[in-house]
C-alpha cells in the first residue's frame, strides 16, 4: 500500500512541476516586469513605450529599498528589473540577485553623469552592474496653511516640538536614524557605533507620543497630507509635493538645517531574466529624452543624462533640477551602503516601532 | 480481492486527497520553518546552521516580548469586545425574535459584511475615524467639539475598533448555534420552579452556550494575533504587532531565520490557546448531556 502512495505522490509532484514550468515558459514573450518605486512605472511616459516597443511593462512597488532584497530572496523569475538606491545596489551585486550591464547595447551610458556612471555602488570587477536613472534629496515637507510663514521650519528639531504633536510623521524606514542622529548633532549618520545607534534610538522613542503616523508608501504619505492627518515630514524631494500640489494641498519642501540625505536610483537587471529584449530596450528609454524627462515630469527627480535632460526640458527645469550642478549632490548625504552594519540599523529602527 | 483489502483501497482513496494536501501544505512548512528557526543569520541573506541564537534573542531583546504583550492585549481585547456586541446579539435573535423570517434578515445582516473584503473594511474605518473623518464632522457640526479631535484614529483604540468590528460576526455565528440547541424545556422548568430570569440566564444559558462563546472568542482571538493589516492601516507608531514584526523580519531586515524563530513561537501560543478554548468546550458539551 504505501509503495502505491508513494508512486501517487510522485506522480502528483511531477505534474504541479510541469505545470509550474510551463506557466513560466508561457510568460516570457514581449514583457518587462519591474520592482520599483512609485512613478517609475507611471503611464504618462510607460504607455508610449509599450506602443513602440511592443513590450508590455509591468511593475510591483517598493516602500523602502530594504524591501528589494526579500522579494529577490523568494526566488521565482517574477522580476526582470529593479530599481534600488546606490545604499543597496551594491548588496544587490554581491547577493548574487542581478547580471552584469551588457553595455554594447546601452547606446548613450556615456552621456550619464561621469561621477554616477564609475560610482562604486554599480561598479564591480571591472563590470557595470547599473545604468543610472534619477537622483535626489530626501528633503522635509510642510504645509503651509497650518504652519504659518512665520513659523516656518528651518530645523529638524521641529520634529520633536511638542506643538505639533499628532501631526507629524516619518517615513517607515532607516532613514529616520538618520533624521535622529543628525538633530543629535552627528552629521556621521552612515558609520554609527552601538551607542551612536541607541541613542538614535532613544530619541526616537522620545518623539513617539508627538508622531501620527510612519508612512511606507508614498500614496500613504499623500493621504496623510490630504486628509489633514500630518502637516509635516520627510519626503521623496519632488514626488509627493507634487501629487498633493495637484489636490491642491498647499506644501512646502524645505531642507534642514542639519543637512538632508540624498540618493541616486539605477536600474539593475536580474539575474537569470528572460525577457532580455525589453529590458534593454526599457534601459535605453530610461536614459533617453522620453524617460529622463517623462521620469523628471511626473516625479520632480532630477535626471542622469545631462545630454537628454538638456533637450527635453526647459531651461528652467534644467536648472531648478539642479542638472548643470551634479555636485550639488556633493551637499546632500549621499546614502552609502551600510554592509554588515545594515543589520543593525534595521533592528534599531524595529526596536523604536516596537517600544511602548 | 477481499472484502478488508477494498475497503482499505476505498478509505485510502477518500483519505488521500486531503492527508496529501496537509501534507504537502501544512506539515512540511511547518518542517521547513522549524529548520529555517536555527539558521545563521549572515549579511546579507543567511546559511544553513544548527544554533539556537536566534531563540535566545527573542527572550533577551526586550522589543519581542513587549509587542508580545501588546498583540496579546489587544488580541484580548478584541476578543472581549467581540463577545460583548455579539452574544447579546445571538441571544436577541434566538430567544426574543419571534419571527423566522426577520431573524434570518438580521442574522443575515451581521454575516453579509464578511462578502466584503476585508483590506475594504479596515480601510472604511479610516475615513470614518479620521480628523477630517465622517465621525469628527459629525461632532464638529453638531457643536459637540469646537475643532476636530484625532483621537479616534491611528492608535490602539481604532485597531480594536476595527478588529471587533471585523470579528464579532465570527461570534454571532458560534453563539447562535449554541443558543439555538439549548434544550427550551430547560428554561421552562427553571421558570416553573420559581427562578428568575437573570438567574435562569446565569446557571443554564450562559451554562450551555459557553462553547460557542469560547469557539467564538478563540477565532477572534487567534484571528487578531495574526493580524498585520489593522496595524498598517489604522494603527499609529504603537500599533506594531507581531505579524508586523514577523514580515519586517522576513522582509526588510531579511532575517528569515529570526522570523522563523517568531513564527515557531507565535505558532505554539495560538495552539496552546485552542487547546485551551477546545477544554472548555468540550466540558460545555459534557454538562448537555
Amino acid at each position: 500500500m504505501s509503495s502505491r502512495v508513494r508512486k501517487f505522490l510522485k506522480s502528483t509532484m511531477a505534474v504541479t512541476a510541469a505545470s509550474c514550468i510551463f506557466a513560466s515558459s508561457a510568460w516570457s514573450a514581449g514583457q518587462v516586469n519591474l520592482l520599483t518605486w512609485e512613478g517609475y512605472a507611471d503611464d504618462s511616459f510607460i504607455k508610449q513605450f509599450e506602443k513602440d516597443s511592443g513590450c508590455d511593462v509591468s511593475a510591483t512597488y517598493v516602500g523602502s529599498n530594504d524591501d528589494f532584497a526579500p522579494k529577490l530572496a523568494g526566488g521565482g523569475g517574477v522580476y526582470d528589473m529593479i530599481s534600488p538606491s546606490i545604499d543597496t545596489t551594491k548588496i544587490m551585486i554581491e547577493a548574487g540577485f542581478v547580471e552584469a550591464v551588457d553595455l554594447s547595447k546601452v547606446a548613450r551610458f556615456n552621456e550619464v553623469y561621469e561621477k554616477f556612471r564609475t560610482a562604486e555602488g554599480i561598479n564591480h570587477d571591472g563590470k557595470v552592474y547599473g545604468v543610472p536613472f534619477s537622483w535626489g534629496s530626501i528633503p522635509f515637507m510642510y504645509r503651509t496653511d497650518k504652519i504659518s510663514e512665520a513659523d516656518a521650519p528651518t530645523s529638524l528639531k521641529v520634529l520633536w516640538d511638542p506643538k505639533y504633536k499628532g501631526k507629524i510623521s516619518l517615513w517607515d524606514d532607516k532613514s529616520s536614524i538618520y533624521v535622529a542622529a543628525r538633530v543629535a548633532g552627528n552629521q556621521n549618520i552612515f558609520e554609527l557605533n552601538d551607542a551612536e545607534l541607541e541613542a538614535a534610538k532613544q530619541k526616537l522613542i522620545e518623539q513617539k507620543p508627538l508622531v501620527r503616523k510612519y508612512w511606507s508608501t508614498a500614496g500613504e504619505l499623500v493621504d496623510l497630507f490630504a486628509g489633514g492627518e500630518v502637516w509635516i515630514s520627510n519626503t521623496w524631494g519632488g514626488y509627493q509635493s507634487n501629487l498633493l500640489a495637484e489636490k491642491n494641498i498647499p506644501v512646502k519642501e524645505f531642507i534642514p538645517e542639519e543637512g538632508a540625505e540624498g540618493w541616486m536610483d539605477s536600474w539593475m537587471i536580474v539575474k537569470g531574466t528572460a525577457n532580455t529584449e525589453c529590458v534593454y530596450k526599457f534601459i535605453n528609454m530610461a536614459i533617453s529624452e522620453h524617460g529622463q524627462c517623462g521620469m523628471s515630469n511626473y516625479n520632480g527627480y532630477s535626471s542622469s543624462n545631462p545630454v537628454a535632460a538638456k533637450k527635453c526640458m526647459s531651461a528652467e527645469q534644467f536648472t531648478k533640477l539642479h542638472q548643470d550642478d551634479p555636485d550639488y549632490l556633493d551637499s546632500l548625504l549621499l546614502w552609502v551602503n551600510l554592509g554588515a552594519r545594515l543589520e543593525h540599523y534595521t533592528n534599531i529602527w524595529n526596536a523604536v516601532k516596537a517600544a511602548n | 480481492m477481499k472484502l478488508q483489502t477494498r475497503k482499505r483501497i476505498a478509505t485510502l482513496g477518500v483519505l488521500s486527497p486531503p492527508v496529501l494536501w496537509a501534507l504537502i501544505f501544512l506539515f512540511i512548512p511547518y518542517l521547513i520553518m522549524f529548520t529555517y528557526s536555527f539558521y545563521l543569520k549572515k549579511f546579507p541573506t543567511f546559511e544553513p546552521a544548527f544554533q539556537f541564537g536566534n531563540y535566545a534573542q527573542l527572550v533577551t531583546d526586550a522589543q519581542y516580548y513587549q509587542v508580545l504583550f501588546r498583540t496579546a492585549k489587544i488580541s484580548i481585547m478584541v476578543g472581549l469586545f467581540s463577545v460583548l456586541l455579539g452574544y447579546p446579539f445571538a441571544y436577541f435573535l434566538v430567544f426574543k425574535i419571534k419571527s423566522d423570517r426577520v431573524r434570518a434578515m438580521l442574522y443575515m445582516a451581521v454575516i453579509v459584511p464578511l462578502w466584503v473584503s476585508y483590506l475594504l473594511r479596515a480601510y472604511t474605518w479610516k475615513t470614518i475615524l479620521g480628523s477630517e473623518g465622517i465621525l469628527n464632522s459629525f461632532l464638529v457640526w453638531s457643536g459637540i467639539l469646537d475643532a476636530p479631535t484625532d483621537i479616534f484614529l491611528y492608535n490602539q483604540f481604532s485597531m480594536v475598533v476595527t478588529l471587533t468590528y471585523i470579528y464579532v460576526p465570527f461570534i454571532v455565528m458560534p453563539a447562535y448555534a449554541s443558543l439555538e440547541k439549548i434544550p427550551r424545556s430547560l428554561i421552562e422548568a427553571s421558570k416553573d420552579l420559581g427562578v428568575r430570569p437573570l438567574r435562569t440566564f446565569w446557571s443554564i444559558t450562559l451554562p450551555l452556550s459557553s462553547p460557542g462563546i469560547a469557539a467564538g472568542m478563540t477565532i477572534a482571538f487567534c484571528l487578531t494575533f495574526g493580524d498585520f493589516i489593522a496595524p498598517a492601516l489604522v494603527g499609529g507608531p504603537n500599533g506594531f504587532m507581531i505579524a508586523n514584526v514577523l514580515t519586517s523580519q522576513f522582509g526588510a531586515a531579511l532575517n528569515w531565520p529570526l522570523g522563523a524563530a517568531l513564527s515557531i513561537v507565535t505558532l505554539l501560543i495560538v495552539l496552546t490557546i485552542i487547546s485551551l478554548s477546545d477544554t472548555l468546550q468540550r466540558s460545555g458539551k459534557l454538562e448537555l448531556e
